[in-house]
């Protein structure tokens, strides 16, 4: 017992994620309960899981965005007009969909170049830079088309937001889902093998063995949850939902990049402590214009999804998502002061907020006792923060 | 004593080093902030194998000489020569490439890194795919690790959570590591207890062995007398003198550094042996 003990202190898990997660069987235990069973249901669980994956993407970034001590107060308007700016070529200028979506890379591209620029380069705090751009690009959603509605029809461009035609359906779901569990038995018994070669401390082998298991279950679940949602009048079941798989593969990249990469753990480097990442050698300012580039790229992709949800740009796309954004990922325990933060918190987050709000709204609770709840969430997730970190020793006093 | 190059990532070749060859000289350095001159003609020599305290009040422009060294501050008007060659350290960067290392007072560490990512933090090792290559970091920073101290083993937790003496071993590793010929330490002992304190004094011991040239900025006259071969006191931006250490007497330190007066018939040495 002891062993097993000592092995659990000493693994990798990591106690926060699983409280968390927690948190979140334990909310979506009880609306399933208040709900008499609908929040469970395939059709719902699907639905939130595409609902939440524009947050989830632009939360993913976000992460990444406070660790460095910055912020981004402007993703939502920015999204608004490069989503506006994309329907609109589509729809009024005749564009294809690959044209219009690298068109709206590029201006996202400059719209983050010149605040990244004016962040990393100048130093005007990216908070006051991000609000004007809050602003400007709100505005500039607006003057794409005068504010005119950009319908879209382009059949596989709406698939991106999910929907009717968004599954990708039961036979690719399971492929995609078993290739993902071979996946990560794969990374898990190379890891294994590389710190013996290295004769680094390797965990017990059921221990491995549980932390392999555990992604392949979450991942098998989620094929047969959306394997079972069957649209009557459709000849297959929906299968994983396009944007849930784009946002799935933002999110594996960019855990990629925090823990394989120079660039991440220069982004961590320099959100614990800006002196010290400058005195050794990192290129601070390059490091986080390009931080900034990756933030315009994620903005597009979410963009594109959003769009593609709405069947249509309108002007008030993205309307204080930046509020949703940076709830999320703040519920997934990145700490504003900077350093600390994962991608795997961020996803959670997204999902804690979108379940109490589409549980909420099942309930028919109103949108203004929504809000005050959302709110108050956020407020109880900070409040956690803080003690965890003065537990954990992490923060004095 | 434990051999300081079994720790190097290349093991440092003796015969190589020439002592008679002037490993950093600093000409006429000279440096402004705000029209506040923080450093005014400042001329100063490190030679293989010695350690030249640097010394003077807080202010007197010591830091800021040893930063402008070590590439954090741009020098204004002067030159560095490292063994001869002019060089241009506009970048802590291009100051590692030369060869230098610096300790900060500060340690430089990144709190929420642990001890292996801080000791690599901007000379990460890669894979051939140009990721990190974490496993081999992790088995050449515990070889580091043990050497400085038996007792480190904290290698994954973040270093906020360590000890004042494991942070420095951390900070000190970098320069074992990547295999220092001028290591400039500021204040290294400040936040120790005595037996890390001795660590420290045995591991400049070793160093100079090498043939590393130490700049060492300290306010601990115990430090300076037992591990200085020569000093070098500034006040108000100004170098007073620089003189061997057995040469003075604490007093006439200590008059330099508060009052910028010379010792009375005292040779000064821009170098330890004639």
């Amino acid at each position: 017992m002891n062993q097993v003990l000592h092995g659990i202190q000493q693994s990798a898990i990591d106690w926060r994620m699983a409280l968390m997660t927690s948190v979140l069987v334990l909310i979506t235990v009880i609306f399933n309960i208040l709900s008499d069973g609908v929040f469970f249901s395939p059709e719902n669980l699907y639905n939130i899981a595409q609902q939440t994956a524009v947050v989830g993407i632009l939360s993913s970034v976000m992460v990444l965005i406070i660790v460095a001590r910055h912020i981004d107060l402007s993703v939502g308007a920015v999204m608004g007009f490069v989503g506006m700016l994309m329907a609109f070529l589509m729809y009024s200028a005749h564009w294809s969909w690959p044209a219009a979506s690298l068109a709206g890379l590029a201006a996202a591209m400059a719209v983050y170049l010149y605040q990244g620029a004016l962040t990393s380069l100048i130093g005007v705090p990216s908070f006051v830079v991000t609000l004007g751009g809050l602003m400007s690009f709100r505005g500039a959603a607006y003057l794409v088309s005068s504010g005119k509605t950009q319908p879209l029809t382009d059949p596989f461009f709406l698939s991106l937001g999910g929907g009717y035609n968004g599954g990708i359906g039961s036979t690719a779901s399971w492929v995609l889902g078993l290739l993902l569990c071979a996946g990560i038995v794969f990374a898990r018994v190379t890891n294994r093998r590389a710190k013996q070669r290295y004769e680094a401390p390797v965990h017990a082998l059921w221990l491995d063995s549980v932390l392999a298991l555990i992604p392949c279950a979450l991942v098998i679940g989620l094929v047969l949850v959306m394997n079972a949602y069957h649209i009557p009048n459709k000849d297959d079941a929906q299968g994983l939902p396009v944007p849930v798989l784009i946002w799935g593969g933002v999110a594996l990249c960019m855990a990629f990049l925090v823990r394989r990469t120079r660039f991440g753990r220069y982004i961590f480097a320099m959100g614990g402590n800006p002196d010290a990442a400058a005195l050794v050698g990192i290129p601070v300012r390059r490091v986080t214009l390009l931080l900034f580039m990756l933030l315009a790229v994620l903005v597009t992709i979410a963009a594109m999804v959003a769009i593609s949800r709405l069947n249509a740009g309108t002007s008030s796309l993205g309307n204080s998502l930046e509020l949703l954004v940076i709830a999320a990922t703040v519920i997934g325990g990145t700490a504003l002061a900077g350093g600390t933060g994962s991608i795997v918190g961020s996803v959670l987050g997204a999902l804690i907020m979108q379940c109490i709000d589409s549980g909420m709204l099942l309930l028919d609770v109103s949108i203004g006792t929504r809000y005050v709840v959302i709110g108050q969430i956020l407020i109880v997730a900070v409040v956690f923060d803080v003690a965890y970190r003065k537990w954990t020793g992490d923060v004095q006093q | 004593m434990t051999n300081v190059d079994t720790l190097q990532a290349q093991p440092r070749a003796r015969a190589a080093v020439n002592r008679n060859q002037c490993l950093v000289e600093l000409r006429h350095i000279s440096k402004t902030f705000g029209g506040i001159q923080a450093v005014e003609d400042v001329s100063l020599s490190l030679y293989p194998g010695e350690v030249v305290a640097v010394l003077g009040h807080n202010g007197a422009g010591k830091s800021t000489l040893m930063k402008m060294l070590a590439g954090a501050y741009p020098i204004d008007s002067g030159e560095v020569l490292i063994k001869g060659r002019k060089v241009h350290v506009r970048t802590p960067a291009e100051a590692q490439r030369q060869g230098i290392e610096t300790i900060y007072q500060t340690l430089a560490l990144a709190d929420n890194l642990d001890a292996v990512a801080n000791l690599f933090l901007g000379r990460e090792l890669l894979t051939r795919w140009n990721t990190l290559d974490d496993l081999r970091m992790d088995a050449d920073a515990r070889k580091v690790f043990q050497r400085l101290n038996k007792n480190f083993k904290n290698y994954h937790t973040p270093v906020r959570r360590l000890s004042g003496g494991q942070r420095q071993v951390v900070a000190i590793s970098r320069a074992i590591y990547f295999n220092a010929q001028i290591l400039i330490m500021d204040e290294p002992t400040a936040a120790l207890g005595p037996e890390e304190s001795a660590m420290v004094a045995q591991l400049i011991e070793q160093l100079k062995a090498e043939g590393v040239g130490i700049f060492l900025i300290s306010h601990d006259m115990h430090d300076v007398f037992a591990l200085s071969d020569r000093l070098a006191v500034m006040k108000n931006g100004q170098l007073v003198g620089t003189y061997r250490t057995h040469d003075v007497t604490e007093d006439e330190v200590l008059g330099m550094i508060i009052a910028g007066r010379k010792p009375a018939d005292r040779v000064q040495a821009m170098r330890l042996a004639a």
